[in-house]
């Protein structure tokens, strides 16, 4: 029991550690690509291709690359901290960006008139005007850490597996050993970190700065606020003082800059020359079976979309219409999209075991929660604040109801959400493909076939080179799929749907 | 009387669509202690000026000379709060961010805001007041820097009538009886009577891109009336040179 406690706080540590080193990378990338044309023409891009590839895939090598720069402990410790940071940031950076880039330009006018610095500028301007955003994301990205937490914990690497303290590693491990007694208790626990995290902390917090009512209890949160605000405002008006005394030459920036870049560059360097020897005949190899298995899970990720899109849209019309249900759907649907995308398979396992088509069955879940999620969050979140009042009232006097309603107002209301939840759903639908193709129960191995499966099988192989080619010529596609596909389609709802009259 | 502030030939040119479009033609002008007002016609290049004064942009070629660590502050057209802090927090943060503490800084920002009537609202959030309330925030911002030199962007183009008289008045008020540290005013407007009523001398551009068309004193004692027959005179002598 004592054991269960620790491993509960390992974890709930563990995604601390990442949620906190998320925000503060945010702010900071976030902050710069809004405020400076070369780091955003720089950045941007990248971005726009790390929040949609699957993560996973690339885990070995980072795996591999963390161990072999920093001590064995720590760096298995700090890949597992990594896992998490990749999975909860990429929507935290674009909603600073958004927030800081739609900010009234006057306002960093007047910040030069009164020559605020750099740290006031950041401080009292830019961190605030992302709140918002970042709230509303972190019921999201918490969640989506969550999914991945129990693939960080134990990670298999050819014959070399390790484990790490932890929930995830906890009910794994009761799972493997046949003990279902430690295995519900260990999901049952899990559930309730879960519960508990959004009850008393992300909630309040939403309700307290999105101002929208969820489920929640306010004396946690208060105490958080309180010591957060006051840790957060000691350290602004520290480095306000220290930038207003201290003035920098004006090239320091530019060296700071540079002196990261060139650290960044030479432990790449270092963990590369580590990796095994590029062998160009393996990495032809999976190239081919790349791109032999991607048509079937394309096809398994587009559906799981589309079925996203349909489900989202009715819960999120039954959210609207009755309060209640929105009030309850969010709280299930934050503990469901928590629920680590591992623990789906043992979790149904009786499924998954007892026919032939279980497996699909159970990959089919957990891909819908790798990716429902996202759409019925945006939809919740930013659709339904789009919702326009007057056109709400237009529809009553003129009494457009039921379907009419649906087709002519409330659809296409939700459109430019509607979209960026999809891309968002349809990347997670990618990354849920390593959890969901394949999957060992000790002896068993449960394989259907498609990329997420030749990343996992690669990776039991140990062969970190063939996973990482492997991701990088899936991430290729996925790339050219949304600047092919989903630029076009977005284009046309910001056209046709988004703004004004 | 040495000036406070001078415009050595600016110029100032803005690309458009691959076009380059001159706005600033060689303006030169000497600003002593006096309360200016610059007319012209709309997008004749006084609000560009007035922010290359500000610092805010520089000119293509041409010098402003100011006296070094002198201090400006500027009223903007809109309020431009933050609309997370207070009032007082607002008025405060330019000090702060000179390395004030913020309770010297709130010292202050307190001050200038019982000169603008606002003492009682410190602790009001930005969407809490009216439009004239936050305009007058914007002022005390401005004064509570205490600057050398004020600039003001058509302060009052946003506000109703009645607000805008009034706020004029209690600029004119806290100008003439010198309680602040400001030495000159600048103030863009596109308002002939305005410029009449509060200034000390008119500076009027031609359309773009502008150069100086006259400089007129308004040698009429305050408070001024609006009625009165050198009122109107000077105000058609105005429109006679805008219309040239």
């Amino acid at each position: 029991m004592l054991y269960l406690l620790l491993c509960a706080a390992a974890s709930v540590l563990r995604m601390l550690a990442a949620y906190v080193l998320s925000v503060l990378l945010a702010l900071v990338f976030g902050v710069a690509m809004a405020r400076s044309r070369s780091v955003e023409r720089f950045l941007l891009p990248i971005l726009d291709i790390l929040q949609s590839i699957p993560i996973l895939g690339f885990f070995p090598a980072a795996l591999a690359f963390f161990v072999t720069v920093l001590p064995a402990g720590i760096g298995v410790e700090a890949a597992a901290v990594f896992l998490i940071i990749t999975s909860q940031l990429w929507n935290l950076i674009f909603g600073v960006y958004s927030s800081v880039k739609s900010l009234d330009p006057m306002l960093f006018d007047m910040s030069k008139v009164y020559r605020m610095g750099r740290a006031t500028v950041f401080f009292y301007l830019c961190v605030p005007a992302s709140r918002n955003s970042l709230v509303a994301n972190s019921l999201i990205s918490w969640a989506g850490g969550w999914f991945f937490l129990t693939s960080s914990e134990i990670i298999t690497m050819g014959a070399a597996e390790h484990r790490l303290l932890g929930l995830g590693t906890f009910i794994m491990e009761a799972f493997e050993r046949g003990d279902s007694y430690g295995f519900y208790l260990g999901v049952a626990s899990l559930l309730t970190v879960i519960l508990a995290t959004y009850i008393l902390v992300w909630n309040p917090a939403g309700e307290t700065i999105l101002e929208r009512e969820l489920i929640s209890l306010r004396p946690v949160y208060s105490t958080i606020e309180s010591s957060v605000g006051s840790l957060w405002s000691t350290l602004g008006n520290l480095m306000i003082k220290a930038e207003a005394r201290i003035r920098l030459p004006s090239f320091a920036g530019k060296a700071i800059v540079i002196a990261v870049l060139t650290s960044i560059a030479y432990f790449l360097v270092g963990g590369l020359k580590q990796l095994p020897s590029f062998d160009i005949e393996s990495v032809y190899g999976s190239l081919l079976e790349v791109a032999y298995e991607l048509p079937l899970s394309l096809a398994r990720v587009s559906t799981i979309v589309a079925f996203s899109v349909f489900l989202s849209l009715a819960a999120t019309y039954a959210s609207y219409a009755r309060k209640g249900i929105m009030l309850v759907v969010l709280l299930v649907g934050e503990v469901l999209a928590s629920i680590p995308a591992v623990v789906w398979w043992p979790l149904l396992a009786s499924i998954a075991l007892g026919s032939p088509l279980g497996p699909y069955m159970v990959a089919t879940v957990v891909m819908l929660q790798g990716s429902l999620w996202y759409l019925y969050f945006n939809l919740i979140v930013y659709g339904l604040a789009g919702l326009r009042k007057d056109l709400e009232e237009m529809s009553r006097v003129y009494r457009i109801r039921g379907l009419w309603y649906l087709r002519s107002v409330f659809i296409p209301s939700l459109l430019p959400s509607l979209a960026s939840g999809a891309l968002s759903a349809w990347g997670g639908a990618w990354n849920s493909t390593v959890a969901a193709e394949y999957v060992s129960f000790g002896e068993r191995v449960i394989d259907i076939g498609g990329v997420g499966a030749v990343l996992n099988r690669k990776a039991a192989k140990g062969d970190a080179l063939g996973v990482a080619m492997s991701a990088l010529l899936l991430s290729l596609v996925i790339t050219v799929f949304n600047k092919a596909l989903w630029k076009r389609f977005f284009e046309f709802i910001e056209r046709r749907y988004g703004g004004g009259e | 009387m040495s000036p406070v502030l001078s415009l050595v030939n600016v110029t100032k040119s803005y690309k458009q669509d691959g076009r380059s479009i001159q706005v600033l033609n060689g303006i030169s002008l000497e600003i002593g202690e006096e309360f200016i007002a610059m007319l012209g016609p709309s997008g004749c290049g006084k609000t560009t000026l007035l922010r290359i004064i500000a610092g805010l942009e520089k000119p293509d070629s041409g010098r402003v000379d100011i006296p070094e660590n002198a201090k400006v502050g500027f009223v903007f057209q809109f309020p431009t709060l933050l609309p997370w802090m207070t009032i007082l927090d607002n008025v405060a943060l330019p000090l702060k961010a000179q390395g004030m503490g913020w309770g010297e800084a709130r010292e202050r920002a307190r001050k200038y805001l019982s000169l603008t009537g606002l003492q009682a609202f410190e602790d009001f959030y930005p969407r809490e007041m009216s439009g004239g309330m936050k305009q007058r925030v914007n002022l005390a911002r401005a004064l509570a820097v205490e600057p050398m030199i004020l600039l003001m962007d058509e302060p009052f183009s946003n506000l109703d009538p009645l607000t805008a008289e009034s706020l004029r008045s209690e600029i004119l008020d806290l100008w003439t009886l010198g309680v602040t540290t400001v030495r000159s005013i600048i103030m863009v407007t596109h308002s002939v009577d305005e410029a009449i009523l509060m200034a000390d001398k008119l500076v009027i551009l031609t359309p773009r891109p502008a150069k100086i068309a006259g400089v007129i004193e308004v040698r009429i004692p305050r408070p001024r009336d609006r009625r009165s027959a050198e009122f109107q005179k000077l105000e058609d002598r105005v429109y006679e040179l805008i219309a040239a």
